[in-house]
């Protein structure tokens, strides 16, 4: 879509220029040279930031305090998100201390930029949203994403080439104040007793 | 793999020779020579220089354009002045300590008298100045209606009302009024007049020019208020809406006197010196020990909390 939009205004400004006739009159006396925006858009969604923006309503004092949450994250990592998913899913769940302890040991490259944005995390969430004490924090939530990539030729035999990507990936992460939540696994009877239900209320198509 | 190695054999083929060499004889028995092999890493000695490197870095991009025949149009450095409100509290007054009630006799009161004689007359001509680009100006009727601005700016405030806030406040108390409150609910309410409020100080100042005039009066304020302040997820962080303080302030309000369609707006506080101090936030925070020598321990008996200093200031 942008590729298009900037095509058609390239074309506008040759049309102008040929309207005009003027021979000395060029491209770059109309629009300075450098503001003329040709590649693709770089526009980049800035949603997870903009949650910390989000203004709650005052609280009433008996009611239970809301747990301060701070959203952060990093973009175009030069490394691969399926690589980077895998980091992020051993610490979702945990506390903040025990995540960066865990990723201090972690031999990934992953590791020590996931172990930097969550302290920079912990560093905006005692500085900028009030929390008191910075290891009270859990990680709520935490995953890769797809980044921005760059395509490039990767040559092959008999005039054949392929294209190869040059990936990069964002990380996300938002961290709750609060010690984390229990999970209770299920038991061995829950899972046979879900197992039951999922049988007993399938529709069979067809039948009597 | 096979140069290194084939280096690394010749290397080791001459070492040997020079030492069969100039041993002579099998006799005397001497140090083998520091056997040095050249083993090839990645380290560069070279590194060829960017291209244009030198040009980018030159500090002066004037001379490098002159030299290249073009010519700079001439820089201006230029900075926004506001004229319309002045940069600051001109002559802030002093409030006295406990109302001016020490008595004459006493010597920190004889010295407050006169400090007050002193400001008064200066203040009676500034008025005067003020009248006479404002015929409207009274100090009986000005107390209400300044009261009267204050309490609609910090309505405005709590509403964050752009449009409203800028007609009420001057361009200096704005950045100080707001600035910090963007993710912030300010509960704030006016309850009572304890005293009716009066002027007690009026400076005419200039500025630029002798007839660029503002004038500047100073309000005393004795009201009680409620104020509290919540964080971006709704938790008090201040105050509280319900109980009401007894607060005593002192005002300064200012209008561009020559401006025939200025308007008293608010331009300051002045917190004196012998202010109680604030409430402390609801918050732990850490306060910088002294930096301790290895094997000396914190002695928490010693160690004083430094506090600030009283000062007046006004915000």
């Amino acid at each position: 879509m942008a590729t298009a939009s900037t095509g058609r205004g390239v074309s506008f400004l040759r049309s102008l220029t040929g309207h005009l006739s003027s021979p000395c009159l060029s491209l770059r006396v109309l629009v300075p040279a450098g503001r003329l925006h040709t590649s693709a858009s770089l526009e980049v969604n800035k949603n997870w930031e903009r949650r910390n923006l989000e203004l709650y309503p005052p609280q009433l004092p008996e009611e239970p305090r809301r747990p301060a949450e701070v959203h952060h994250c990093r973009r175009q990592i030069k490394y691969s998100k399926d690589k980077m998913w895998y980091l992020a899913k051993m610490i979702r769940g945990l506390s903040i201390d025990q995540a960066i302890a865990q990723l201090e040991f972690n031999d990934k490259k992953g590791a020590k930029i996931v172990k930097e944005v969550l302290l920079e995390a912990q560093d905006m969430a005692v500085r900028n949203h009030n929390v008191e004490y910075k290891s009270n924090l859990y990680i709520a939530e935490s995953h890769s994403g797809k980044g921005k990539y760059l395509k490039r030729i990767r040559y092959h035999g008999r005039g054949m080439f392929g294209i190869m990507d040059k990936v990069y990936c964002h990380y996300f992460v938002k961290l709750v104040e609060g010690s984390p939540p229990r999970v209770v696994p299920p038991s061995g009877l829950d899972q046979a007793q879900a197992h039951l239900l999922s049988l007993r209320s399938r529709t069979v198509r067809h039948s009597l | 793999m096979a140069v290194p190695l084939r280096r690394t054999l010749i290397a080791l083929h001459r070492a040997t020779c020079n030492s069969l060499k100039s041993g002579q004889g099998w006799v005397d028995v001497r140090q083998p020579l520091p056997l040095v092999v050249p083993v090839r890493g990645k380290k560069r000695h070279f590194i060829p220089p960017a291209v244009g490197v030198k040009e980018r870095t030159k500090a002066d991009p004037e001379a490098r354009a002159r030299a290249a025949g073009l010519v700079f149009r001439q820089q201006y450095v230029e900075r926004a002045i506001n004229i319309s409100c002045t940069a600051g509290i001109f002559d802030p007054y002093v409030p006295p300590e406990g109302d001016a009630r020490l008595s004459t006799l006493s010597r920190e009161g004889l010295k407050q008298r006169t400090e007050q004689l002193r400001q008064s007359a200066a203040s009676q001509l500034a008025i005067r100045k003020i009248k006479e680009h404002d015929p409207l100006f009274n100090t009986k009727t000005f107390p209400e209606l300044a009261q009267d601005i204050f309490i609609q700016a910090h309505m405005a405030l709590t509403q964050f009302n752009k449009e409203k806030l800028h007609s009420l406040v001057t361009e200096r108390c704005y950045p100080e009024m707001t600035r910090g409150n963007r993710l912030k609910t300010i509960r704030w309410s006016f309850v009572e007049s304890l005293e009716p409020p009066r002027v007690v100080h009026a400076r005419c100042p200039d500025m630029v020019t002798k007839t660029n005039l503002y004038g500047q009066v100073t309000l005393r304020m004795h009201s009680r208020q409620t104020l509290a302040l919540y964080d971006r997820f709704g938790r008090l962080l201040l105050g509280s809406e319900e109980e009401p303080k007894d607060v005593l302030e002192y005002l300064v309000i200012e209008r561009h006197v020559v401006n025939p369609y200025g308007r008293w707006r608010l331009h300051g506080k002045i917190v004196p010196a012998w202010a109680p101090p604030k409430d402390p936030i609801l918050k732990t925070v850490l306060i910088p020990g002294p930096k301790l020598k290895p094997g000396e321990e914190f002695d928490m008996l010693q160690f004083e909390v430094p506090k600030p200093q009283s000062v007046q200031w006004s915000k």
